[in-house]
């Protein structure tokens, strides 16, 4: 009988302080998220359907016009510190494949283009599509957590920045600090012919340590405008060590216009596979640059979509 | 959000982690009496770490003339714009015996609302308040240098109390010169703000850094530092920021054999204004041996920069004594009378300590005093000074003496043949 109550005060003990941990999530938590509700676990009825084209990269701009598209309903972040964004309603999405290559076609409104992050008030456009990572049931029973994923339910990222698509644009595919200050050597000089004494003495030293040393691909010539990512939960976004995702994006008459694509099959574990036939789910993010929109501070579509891919024929 | 205790405020406050002291804390004491604005500082530390593409308008050591100048541009008065316009009791500080505790609350209680309090308690979604400043404010950091406030400022501050203590007979008009470095808070604002964990306080000196393979130039520590140290360099399309010569601090410089240094901007200080060290881990457990602690903590002569941004700054002043003591409360907080007092008639181990000032480059972690003979003796505002030629010794933390010095600075005459053959 001692023996029972021992063991008894034993599970009692346990459970109390489960419970304590429990309604005192915040605090042991140390985060400032709000509880996961049940609508985010579950997906939507309709979905984008990508489409077989036979078309090959030159004609998928074409392809995808013709293809029907899918509107997905953004909000503000309001899930996790610190919140913000909202102002783009909605964005729109279409899909094709050829078998080997998905092609996404993506379209917003935004008024503004801001396609340059150098000044310290200067924010850049971009789209984010976040796919769950391996073969996954998503239901209130089978959470997967639309919010950037969660530890063992990675997700995968591909995120389209503006500011990466001008680089592609600049000499030796990365803009620099004269882009914007084009004046930088020679602000005070009132010579119309100014030396460049300044900028040689500037360029005789190499660029010391920070990002560059650090080899964070925003630092660096990349040579795309879209970077694959992996996240597991909030806080933990982390660039991948193979980029495989590329694309395109023109702004013009207050529309964005972004192309990106990628084999449909990689050999990198840490990357969504499409297989025709089957189908997954995703998420996307607008952010708009010129209200101060980075990280959280997003407009973002919550329940999980399904994206199904046509068979090939 | 989490409690914790910030003994600048004397009291519990709400920030997003829990209270994790540092085994040793990086810190600094600024005699700012003592400067003249040479800004030696501030190119030891430009020719050191800030001297590449994107990083032109950086300066993570800067010396900027109070009231007007500020680098950023108007950084503090924009801050305490904020927590005055919106905030619960604006700079309200209790002072009476009963709100001051020896070790967690010296300076008394301040009742008023901290960054981070505000952002809570005005629903704004984020953790403190603060804003970026634009390029424009950045550009010129040493702007309105050696521009003094008007006569007039000293009248419109306050009670007689203050128009009394703010004016010295010679002068009617006031400037002092603030040097600012990171403060590698207790509670930064900008670890707090960072929505990637991309910023950390190191566990074995407190030296608050950004890690440059996790920062995405999000930009939140450049918002909501209310110092605005971490800075973004648009080169590499992320922040950085003061990193309080690390290498140096942990002794990697063989000049000093594997034993703490000084950080550049404070082994370069021509005025001898500066002494850098390490505080104990444990405030309430001070080591009166060790200076730091002892300028801070035991003789409370030196004050943290804005106490009630509730960030717990560790870079330390002693307040300049001509400036009006309500500017100086407001900046430093309440201690700032009895720092005054002190500073004014020093004690005989004050004399001391701010001899060692400037005597090494390796960290002193430990003084003693020797005493020596009498030599001055003086009344200053009613108080009388007595100086002794005492001898100050500081050691490293292996016990190696550093250095040895006098109060009264030894002086030569040359023999009169000598300045003949010149």
């Amino acid at each position: 009988m001692l023996r029972g109550l021992i063991r008894k005060s034993i599970f009692l003990g346990s459970a109390f302080v489960a419970m304590f941990f429990i309604y005192s999530g915040e605090g042991f938590s140390q985060s400032l998220e709000q509880e996961a509700t049940v609508e985010e676990n579950i997906p939507t009825e309709e979905g984008l359907t990508v489409k077989f084209a036979d078309t090959d990269l030159e004609g998928a701009a074409d392809a995808l016009a013709n293809a029907s598209s899918y509107t997905v309903n953004l909000q503000i972040q309001d899930r996790s510190f610190p919140n913000g964004g909202g102002s783009v309603p909605e964005v729109e999405i279409r899909g094709v494949h050829n078998g080997k290559d998905i092609f996404l076609g993506i379209r917003w409104s935004d008024a503004t283009k801001n396609d340059r992050a150098i000044k310290h008030e200067q924010f850049r456009d971009a789209v984010g599509l976040m796919f769950p990572l391996g073969i996954v049931k998503i239901s209130p029973e089978t959470p997967f957590s639309p919010r950037m994923g969660d530890r063992g339910k990675t997700v995968n990222i591909w995120h389209w920045k503006a500011d990466w698509e001008r680089d592609l644009q600049a000499d030796g595919g990365y803009e620099h600090m004269e882009d914007q200050y084009p004046d930088m050597f020679h602000d005070f000089d009132s010579d119309p012919h100014p030396c460049i004494f300044n900028k040689t003495v500037h360029d005789s030293v190499d660029l010391l340590a920070g990002g560059i040393s650090a080899g964070s691909l925003l630092s660096l010539p990349r040579g795309r405008s879209v970077e694959d990512l992996n996240a597991v939960g909030f806080g933990t976004l982390t660039a991948q060590t193979h980029q495989d995702v590329n694309g395109a994006g023109a702004w013009s008459d207050g529309q964005w216009d972004v192309i990106v694509y990628r084999p449909l099959k990689t050999e990198d574990e840490n990357d969504v596979q499409f297989t025709p036939g089957k189908s997954t789910f995703f998420n996307m993010a607008v952010w708009n640059g010129e209200d101060g929109d980075r990280n959280g501070l997003k407009s973002v579509s919550i329940r999980w979509r399904p994206i199904t891919l046509e068979s090939s024929r | 959000m989490t409690l914790v205790h910030n003994w600048h405020l004397g009291r519990t406050m709400e920030y997003p982690y829990f209270e994790s002291r540092p085994e040793h804390q990086f810190t600094a004491v600024f005699n700012i009496n003592r400067c003249i604005a040479c800004q030696t500082c501030t190119m030891a530390h430009k020719s050191t770490w800030t001297y590449s593409k994107g990083q032109e308008y950086m300066w993570w050591n800067n010396v900027e003339t109070k009231p007007y100048g500020g680098y950023p541009q108007h950084w503090d008065q924009k801050i305490l714009q904020m927590l005055w316009d919106n905030g619960n009791n604006p700079m309200e500080w209790f002072t009476g015996a009963e709100d001051k505790n020896e070790t967690t609350a010296p300076y008394g209680l301040y009742n008023g609302d901290t960054i981070f309090e505000l952002a809570q308690n005005k629903g704004l979604n984020q953790v403190a308040v603060g804003y970026i400043p634009d390029d424009k404010e950045w550009r010129f950091p040493n702007i309105y240098e050696d521009t003094a406030a008007s006569e007039k400022t000293n009248y419109e501050l306050g009670s007689s109390k203050d128009k009394e203590s703010s004016e010295l007979p010679e002068h009617k008009r006031w400037f002092f010169y603030l040097q600012r470095v990171c403060n590698h808070c207790t509670y930064p604002a900008c670890l707090a703000a960072c929505p990637r964990k991309a910023i950390y306080k190191r566990k074995e000196d407190g030296i608050v850094l950004i890690d440059q393979k996790r920062c995405r130039g999000y930009r939140k520590c450049v918002e909501q530092c209310p110092y605005k140290k971490p800075m973004y360099r648009g080169e590499t399309r992320m922040s950085e920021k003061c990193i309080a010569c690390y290498p140096r601090v942990e002794g990697k410089d063989p000049i000093t054999k594997g034993r703490r240094m000084e950080a550049r901007c404070m082994a370069a200080c021509v005025g001898k204004i500066r002494l850098n060290g390490l505080l104990s881990g444990d405030y309430k457990k001070p080591d009166p041996k060790n200076p730091m602690d002892w300028l801070v903590h035991i003789h409370k002569v030196a004050l943290p920069l804005y106490p009630q941004f509730g960030t717990e700054p560790n870079i330390y002043y002693i307040p300049p004594r001509w400036a009006p003591r309500a500017y100086l409360r407001q900046m430093f907080g309440p201690g700032v009378d009895e720092a005054l007092d002190k500073y004014a008639a020093p004690s005989r181990t004050l004399m001391a300590v701010l001899a060692l000032f400037r005597s090494t480059q390796t960290m002193i972690a430990r003084f003693e005093v020797e005493d020596g003979p009498k030599i001055y003796e003086s009344e200053v505002m009613g108080k009388k000074v007595e100086v002794y030629n005492d001898t100050a010794i500081g050691y490293a933390s292996d016990g190696t003496e550093l250095a040895r010095i006098k109060v009264e600075e030894p002086t030569w005459e040359s023999d009169e043949k000598r300045m003949v053959t010149y």
